[in-house]
C-alpha cells in the first residue's frame, strides 16, 4: 500500500536534489534546470496530495498552473540568459559580479 | 459568470485590457506617447473601476475584494501610476521605451491579484505574474551590463524562492486538504497530525521573506536596486513589496501565526536582524540606490515588527506604514529618476553634492523624503513609525522596540549624511543634468505635499487603515489554535 508519505518522501528527495543543484552549480542553465526540478517535485506532491483530499481538485489544477508558469519563467529566463551571454560571453553565475563593492 | 460578478473583478479586467491595448499599439506603430498614455489611462480607469465595481463579491474562492484588499489595490495602482509618469520622462531619453508600459501594466495586474488572493492558487499566479514581468523590467536596458546582471540575480533568486514557497504550499495542502486561505485556520484547529504544517508554513515564510528581502534573504536587494532602471527600482520598492506585505498580513491573520511562541520568536529574530543589518550595512554606502536598498531592508523589519504585534491595531499600523513608505520612497526614486541622464542613473553620492544650490526644487523633495525615511516629525515617516511603536507598546514587544529605536538612530546618521552632502558647496565642474519633464515635476510636487500632509494631519489615513484592518478581522476572526505541537489544544 502506497501512502501519501511515500509520495512526499520522493517529492522531498527530488526537491532536495534541485536545491543542491541550485546551490552548487555555477552554470546559469543548470541553475534554471534545478529550479525546474524543484517545481516538478512540487507538482508531484500536489498531485499526490490531491488523491488523498479528493473533495476538490485544487492540487491537480495547481499542478497545471505550475507547469504553465514554469514554461513562461523558462522563456523569459532564457531570454535574459541570452542577453547576459551577449554582454559577457559567459553563462557562469560567479562572473555576474560587476556590482560587488 | 453574471454581469455583477464581472463588475466585481472589473479592475483586473481593465488592467489586462490596457496591457493588450498597449501591446497591440506597439504591433501597429511604435509610439512612446501612445504606450505611455495607454498605461496611464489604463491605471486611472482601473482605479475608477475599483470604486465602481458594486458590492457583489468576486466569483468563487479565488479572489477576495474586502476593504483591506481595496486599500492595498488603491495603493498599488497609485504607485504604478507614479512609476508610469516617472518612466515616461526617463524613457524619453532612451531607446525602445514602449514595451516597458506593457510590462508595467502586467506587473500591476499581478500585484493586484496578489492583494486580492483568497486562495493559494491565486496567490501563486499573482506572485508569478508580478515576478516574471519584473525580471524583464529589471533587465529592460539590456545594453547596460548592470541592468542585465541585476535581472539575472533577481531571476534566479525569485524563481528559487517561488519554488520554495510552492513546496511549502504543497505541504500545507497535503496536511490540511484545502487551499482556501480563510479555511486554513479552522482546518488547522481540527487537523489530527500537524507534522507537515510547521515545515510547510516555514517554507512559505521563507519564500515570502525572499520577496520582502528580510534578513537572511536580503542578498539580492542592493544589486537589483542598483542595476534596475530607476523607475523600475521604484516599482520593486513599492508595488512588489507592498503587495507581498498585504498577502503576508492576510496569511498571518488567517493562520493565526501571530500568536504562537516559537514562531513569534523566529519572526522576532528576523525582524530585529533586518532592522539592524539594513541600517548598519547602509552606513558604508556611497551609492544612493544601494543605500535605499539597505534602508528598505530595515523598513521591512519595522513592518514585520508591526505584524508581530498582532490584532487589528497592528494591521492598521502596517497599512499606515506601507502608505507612508510608498509616498516617501516614490519621492526618493522620483528624484533619482529625474536626475538620471541618458548614459546611466544618477546614483553615486558625489553627483548629489551641492544639489540644493543647483536644483533647489528637486533637492528639497529628496531632503523631505530622506527626513521621512529617518522618521523626523512633520513627515509621513514619523507618523508611520509612531504607529508601529504604538502597536508594539500595546503588545509589549519591548526587545523589538529597543532594537527599532536603536537602529532608527543609526539610520538617522546615513540619511542625514546624504542631506549634508546635498547642502555642501557645489563642485566647480558639475555635469549638466537633464531638464526635469513637466509631468515628473508635478508628480514630485504632489508626492512632497502628500508627504507633509500625512505627517501633519494623519487622521484620514488612520481612518482608512482602520477600515481595512477591521474588514480583515470581520471575515476571519482570529484563530486561537495557532500552529504548534499536536498536543497544544484541540476543540
Amino acid at each position: 500500500m502506497i501512502t501519501l508519505g511515500h509520495y512526499l518522501v520522493l517529492s522531498v528527495a527530488i526537491f532536495t536534489v534541485g536545491t543542491i543543484g541550485f546551490v552548487v552549480r555555477r552554470n546559469l542553465l543548470v541553475v534554471l534546470m534545478s529550479i525546474e526540478l524543484q517545481l516538478n517535485a512540487v507538482n508531484l506532491a500536489l498531485v499526490a496530495a490531491n488523491r488523498f483530499h479528493p473533495a476538490s481538485h485544487a492540487g491537480q489544477v495547481t499542478a497545471f498552473f505550475i507547469i504553465a508558469i514554469a514554461a513562461a519563467e523558462a522563456a523569459v529566463g532564457l531570454a535574459i540568459v541570452v542577453s547576459f551571454f551577449r554582454l559577457r560571453h559567459t553563462v557562469r553565475t560567479d562572473e555576474a559580479d560587476r556590482m560587488r563593492h | 459568470m453574471s454581469a455583477d460578478e464581472l463588475r466585481a473583478i472589473s479592475p483586473l479586467i481593465v488592467l489586462g485590457a490596457a496591457a493588450l491595448v498597449a501591446l497591440l499599439g506597439i504591433t501597429i506603430r511604435r509610439s512612446h506617447r501612445f504606450s505611455a498614455l495607454a498605461c496611464v489611462v489604463g491605471l486611472a480607469l482601473a482605479m475608477a473601476s475599483l470604486f465602481l465595481r458594486g458590492s457583489a463579491p468576486p466569483p468563487g474562492p479565488l479572489l477576495v475584494a474586502d476593504d483591506f484588499a481595496v486599500v492595498y489595490t488603491a495603493l498599488v495602482l497609485t504607485a504604478s501610476f507614479a512609476v508610469a509618469v516617472l518612466a515616461s520622462g526617463y524613457m524619453a531619453r532612451r531607446q525602445r521605451p514602449e514595451e516597458l508600459y506593457v510590462l508595467l501594466l502586467v506587473a500591476t495586474l499581478g500585484a493586484v491579484v496578489l492583494v486580492w488572493s483568497g486562495h493559494l492558487v491565486s496567490l501563486f499566479l499573482g506572485l508569478e505574474t508580478l515576478s516574471v514581468s519584473l525580471y524583464s523590467l529589471i533587465g529592460y536596458t539590456r545594453t547596460g551590463p548592470r541592468s542585465v546582471e541585476a535581472s539575472i540575480k533577481y531571476l534566479i533568486l525569485a524563481a528559487a524562492s517561488s519554488a520554495i514557497l510552492l513546496f511549502g504550499m504543497a505541504l500545507v495542502y497535503a496536511e490540511l486538504g484545502t487551499m482556501v486561505i480563510i479555511e486554513m485556520g479552522p482546518a488547522l484547529a481540527v487537523a489530527s497530525g500537524r507534522t507537515l504544517v510547521v515545515p510547510g508554513v516555514a517554507l512559505m515564510v521563507t519564500g515570502i521573506g525572499f520577496k520582502l528581502a528580510l534578513v537572511p534573504f536580503h542578498m539580492w536587494t542592493p544589486d537589483v536596486y542598483e542595476g534596475a532602471p530607476a523607475p523600475v527600482t521604484a516599482l520593486v520598492a513599492t508595488v512588489s513589496k507592498g503587495a507581498v506585505v498585504a498577502l503576508f498580513v492576510r496569511l498571518a491573520w488567517a493562520l493565526g501565526a501571530a500568536g504562537q511562541a516559537a514562531l513569534l520568536v523566529a519572526f522576532g529574530i528576523v525582524a530585529a536582524a533586518s532592522m539592524l543589518a539594513g541600517n548598519l550595512l547602509a552606513l558604508r554606502q556611497d551609492n544612493l540606490k544601494r543605500l535605499l536598498a539597505y534602508s528598505s531592508i530595515a523598513h521591512l523589519g519595522y513592518v514585520l515588527t508591526a505584524i508581530l504585534a498582532g490584532g487589528p491595531g497592528a494591521i492598521e499600523a502596517v497599512s499606515i506604514y506601507v502608505t507612508a513608505y510608498f509616498v516617501t520612497i516614490l519621492a526618493a526614486f522620483g528624484v533619482v529618476t529625474v536626475l538620471s541622464g541618458p548614459d546611466g542613473d544618477a546614483d553615486r553620492l558625489e553627483e548629489y553634492q551641492g544639489l540644493v544650490w543647483r536644483r533647489p526644487f528637486v533637492a528639497m523633495v529628496l531632503v523631505l523624503s530622506l527626513l521621512s525615511l529617518a522618521g523626523i516629525p512633520l513627515t509621513a515617516g514619523f507618523i508611520a513609525k509612531f504607529a508601529v511603536i504604538f502597536a508594539g507598546v500595546r503588545s509589549g514587544l519591548w526587545t523589538l522596540l529597543a532594537v527599532l529605536v536603536i537602529s532608527s538612530a543609526i539610520g538617522l546618521y546615513y540619511y542625514l549624511r546624504v542631506v549634508v552632502v546635498m547642502f555642501a558647496a557645489a563642485p566647480a565642474a558639475s555635469a549638466v543634468a537633464p531638464p526635469v519633464p513637466q509631468s515628473s515635476r508635478v508628480l514630485l510636487l504632489c508626492l512632497a505635499l502628500i508627504l507633509v500632509w500625512l505627517g501633519v494631519y494623519p487622521v484620514p489615513l488612520q481612518g482608512i487603515a482602520w477600515t481595512a484592518a477591521s474588514s480583515l478581522a470581520r471575515e476571519s476572526p482570529p484563530v486561537t489554535t495557532p500552529l504548534g505541537p499536536a498536543t497544544a489544544r484541540r476543540p
